[in-house]
């Protein structure tokens, strides 16, 4: 049999035509997010990584979850009680709760990652570190005791950045140490893992078996419905290309635009723009391990008396919208806001640096500040605050790096003096990395070792407020960190996106117009 | 000619082993470490000696060689550390992407470049030269990025001809697919199919002032068929070595393309690897590259002789 050059290009205009129709048949169920980037693994009981934490959360799923105001609200679980003065947590689990494996979520599963995420898990050791037990006490019951109350327990397992993911039984047991591997991505989320395609995207589609609370859904807490077949989260790097792939029709979301587009977005009729309710905050930390800075509190002040904040969130930041220069911790408008010892958070004095840096003993020896260019906002604050301290006669010599590099070198108090980063929004004081005594910065005074102990054990609220309103004097007193200041971040999505959640990229309870 | 294939190939070899050895060291050479993008912030030492252990990352530097370029000679290249996958899987993914990226470019490359060129040095020192010189000149020092940035903004965002960015595979959606590589690939070809356009040009301006041209045209020959016959023929050896080293060099210079356009391809992995150090990944890809450079080389050097039998090949 012969074929001529029609036959072969008929052949080609009909596959050509199948992959068309088939790509838009795919279309009509599938979200694709644009993401920053790719995640680490997706053992969101392990990772902090904001991109691990978006794609994982529709996947796994914690007992508690924040509504849209950050209080902890039930979510695999159902009611919870304490006993001894706040020493044991009872809590009650939901029936009929389904694993993306078919089998039903019971208290062996919720006390085996309660048990890894306390010798493991990024946050785990707050809480577990006082657990005395852990046992599942009935079918659908857990009970932990501590050899102390911990005011904050719930939060702490309902953050969804690093919490207390459940997870089978026998895939955290088996996992320990190690990140859990990709085919043991199996939690109870409305979503399930189907493939990570490297370099490409990770997909996950819709779980049948969800079985939603019953409260409609508010923040991360409440009903999760999901209305798309599958959604794909595809790593594009660069700004402008995830900007003009949501202007195109070719992504549903982008995460993270940029500051400098803000404005022209928002009079695009082609994107809806996003902003985050929760903002994040740029943080230079200050070895209190080595080096010069080690315990001159004098020096460190000098320091932050020099600099003026709102210089370096314009550069790093541009539009005032996506911006605010305050002192607090914890934003404006949240519970634990608090004004406490602010009055030298932004005071841009360079007289006042030097004389406070001569009183410090300061004779101009170099500090080295170790920052990443992977975060350009990272690099723009130190930039401008490495001119603003040489005005004020403080020598700082910048370390630039990559990431990886930087979070090596960090762990390495011999190598800097301060280094740069920045914190999510916190449900609560004990979630901040500066109060983790064993977090690169090594904040560990006998000041904030009992403020800290008076923290973690105080279960009435005022009470923990007032402690955290010390705690926050004492930062601005030995200034372990500086923050610069609170950033909004915002997203672009398709104008069709209805539903959308300020609290973050979620995709549940969201639909097409 | 085979002798000639041999030695080639010997040298090949030990260039490879040196290329591997260099790769191996300067990675590790680099601060950095997979471990702590892998766990994250509030990793335990325990926790980092375990999973360091694990991946055999706490054996001695050489050690560390040694297993991998055996295994490398057995066709292994170790897993992925950050996907959990082998890297030939990986590689592979990626290359598909790269080579159709390359491929598309080459054919603009070829497209534009060629003729443009010819058309230029035909019409040496007219306004259609100086014009044609200038646009390639112009083309050539605009980087590729805002190429492809503006690219996006024309044909996808505005007129929505093309997709902006990404590339699903041919072989999941069909041949329609390759639409995603159009405006890539046009970023790409734009200083290249200027730089091949300046070098047709010159090549052939070259040749037409060898005497056996001039004998050509005193023998009232037809100007096209001079061109055809005896100019572009002989221009052609310098053309064809520039197009191999371009299509070489074009799987690492997709650098910048591949990100603008969110392309799964080879380059874009080895510069996220790098960032994660990744090592095997970034050991594979760059091994990977290299020996495509070398196998191009080669290839270019064989087609000299295929292209005019009196190159001597030594």
């Amino acid at each position: 049999m012969r074929y001529g050059p029609s036959v072969l290009m008929r052949g080609v205009v009909g596959l050509a035509t199948a992959s068309f129709l088939l790509a838009q048949a795919n279309a009509a169920t599938l979200l694709r997010e644009a993401t920053i980037g790719e995640p680490p693994p997706l053992d969101v009981m392990l990772t902090t990584a904001d991109v691990a934490s978006v794609i994982g959360r529709h996947i796994f799923e914690t007992l508690y979850a924040l509504d849209s105001t950050y209080t902890p609200r039930p979510l695999l679980a159902e009611s919870d009680r304490t006993e001894d003065g706040g020493r044991t947590i009872v809590i009650k689990l939901r029936e009929g709760v389904l694993f993306h494996n078919g089998k039903e979520m019971t208290a062996k599963d919720v006390a085996a990652s309660m048990t890894r995420w306390g010798s493991f898990g990024a946050r785990g050791k707050l809480l577990m570190a006082a657990a005395t037990s852990v046992e599942a006490t009935g079918q659908y019951e857990v009970t932990l005791k501590l050899s102390a109350p911990n005011g904050a327990w719930k939060a702490l397992i309902a953050d969804v950045n690093g919490g207390l993911a459940i997870y089978p039984e026998d895939i955290a047991a088996k996992a320990g140490n190690r990140p859990i591997e990709q085919k043991d991505y199996i939690g109870t989320g409305p979503y399930k893992f189907v493939e990570w395609r490297p370099n490409r995207y990770v997909e996950v589609e819709r779980f049948d078996g969800y079985k939603p609370v019953k409260e409609k859904g508010d923040g991360f807490a409440g009903a999760r419905v999901a209305s798309f077949d599958k959604i794909r989260f595809i790593p594009v790097p660069d700004v402008g290309t995830r900007v003009s792939g949501v202007q195109a029709g070719d992504y549903d979301y982008a995460e993270m635009i940029s500051g400098d587009l803000y404005e022209s977005l928002s009079k695009d009729p082609s994107v809806q723009v996003q902003r985050t309710n929760a903002p994040i905050f740029g943080l230079f930390f200050m070895n209190s391990k080595q080096g010069i800075l080690k315990d001159n509190y004098k020096l460190r002040r000098a320091i932050q008396t020099a600099l003026d904040k709102s210089q370096a969130l314009r550069v790093a930041f541009g539009p005032k919208d996506l911006w605010t220069a305050e002192g607090s911790i914890f934003p404006n408008g949240t519970p634990w806001y608090s004004s406490e010892g602010v009055s030298n958070y932004s005071a841009h004095d360079p007289k006042k640096a030097k004389e406070l840096a001569k009183e410090a003993d300061y004779t101009g020896t170099p500090i080295r500040l170790l920052v990443s260019t992977n975060y350009q906002a990272h690099y723009d604050e130190a930039s401008v605050f490495t001119r603003q301290l040489a005005d004020a006669g403080i020598n700082v010599q910048m370390m630039v790096v990559d990431w990886a590099t930087l979070l090596k070198m960090r762990g390495q108090p011999e190598q800097w003096d301060i280094f740069v980063t920045h914190h999510s929004f916190a449900p609560d004081p004990l979630l901040l990395t500066f109060l983790n005594a064993s977090y690169p910065g090594w904040w560990d005074s006998p000041e904030i070792g009992s403020l800290r102990a008076e923290l973690i054990n105080t279960t009435d609220p005022a009470a923990r407020k007032s402690t955290w309103g010390k705690i926050q004097s004492l930062i601005y007193e030995q200034v372990p960190v500086m923050k610069v200041g609170d950033a909004y971040t915002y997203d672009i999505a398709s104008p069709k996106l209805k539903g959308l959640n300020p609290n973050g990229p979620v995709f549940w309870n969201v639909s097409t117009k | 000619m085979w002798s000639y294939a041999f030695k080639r190939a010997a040298t090949t070899a030990v260039t490879l082993l040196a290329a591997s050895i260099i790769i191996f060291a300067f990675i590790h050479i680099v601060p950095g470490d997979p471990i702590y993008v892998l766990l994250g912030d509030t990793a335990t030492p325990d926790q980092i000696d375990a999973l360091r252990h694990q991946l055999g990352l706490d054996q001695p530097i050489i050690l560390q060689y040694l297993t991998w370029a055996g295994h490398v000679l057995e066709g292994d290249l170790g897993r992925s550390i950050f996907f959990q996958a082998p890297v030939l899987s990986v590689i592979a993914d990626g290359a598909e992407t790269s080579t159709l990226l390359a491929t598309m470019t080459m054919i603009w490359v070829a497209v534009i470049g060629v003729p443009i060129g010819m058309i230029a040095a035909v019409r040496h020192g007219t306004w259609l030269d100086q014009g044609l010189s200038g646009g390639a000149m112009l083309m050539a020092s605009i980087p590729t990025f805002w190429v492809g940035l503006y690219l996006i903004l024309i044909f996808a965002a505005w007129l929505g001809w093309f997709p902006s960015s990404g590339y699903p595979s041919i072989f999941e959606g069909g041949v329609l697919n390759l639409r995603y590589l159009v405006l890539p690939s046009l970023a790409l070809a734009a200083p290249n199919a200027a730089l091949i356009l300046r070098l047709t040009r010159a090549s052939m301006l070259d040749v037409s002032r060898e005497d056996y041209v001039r004998t050509a045209r005193a023998k009232g020959i037809r100007p096209w068929q001079v061109v055809r016959r005896h100019i572009w023929r002989n221009a052609l050896l310098a053309v064809v070595s520039a197009f191999g080293f371009t299509f070489a060099a074009l799987l690492s210079e997709a650098v910048v393309t591949e990100t603008v356009f969110a392309l799964p391809g080879i380059g874009r992995l080895v510069v996220q690897s790098i960032l994660r150090r990744d090592y095997p990944v970034i050991q594979g890809v760059i091994l990977v590259i290299v020996v495509v450079y070398l196998l191009i080389n080669l290839i270019v050097d064989l087609s000299y002789r295929l292209l005019d039998p009196r190159v001597e090949l030594q």
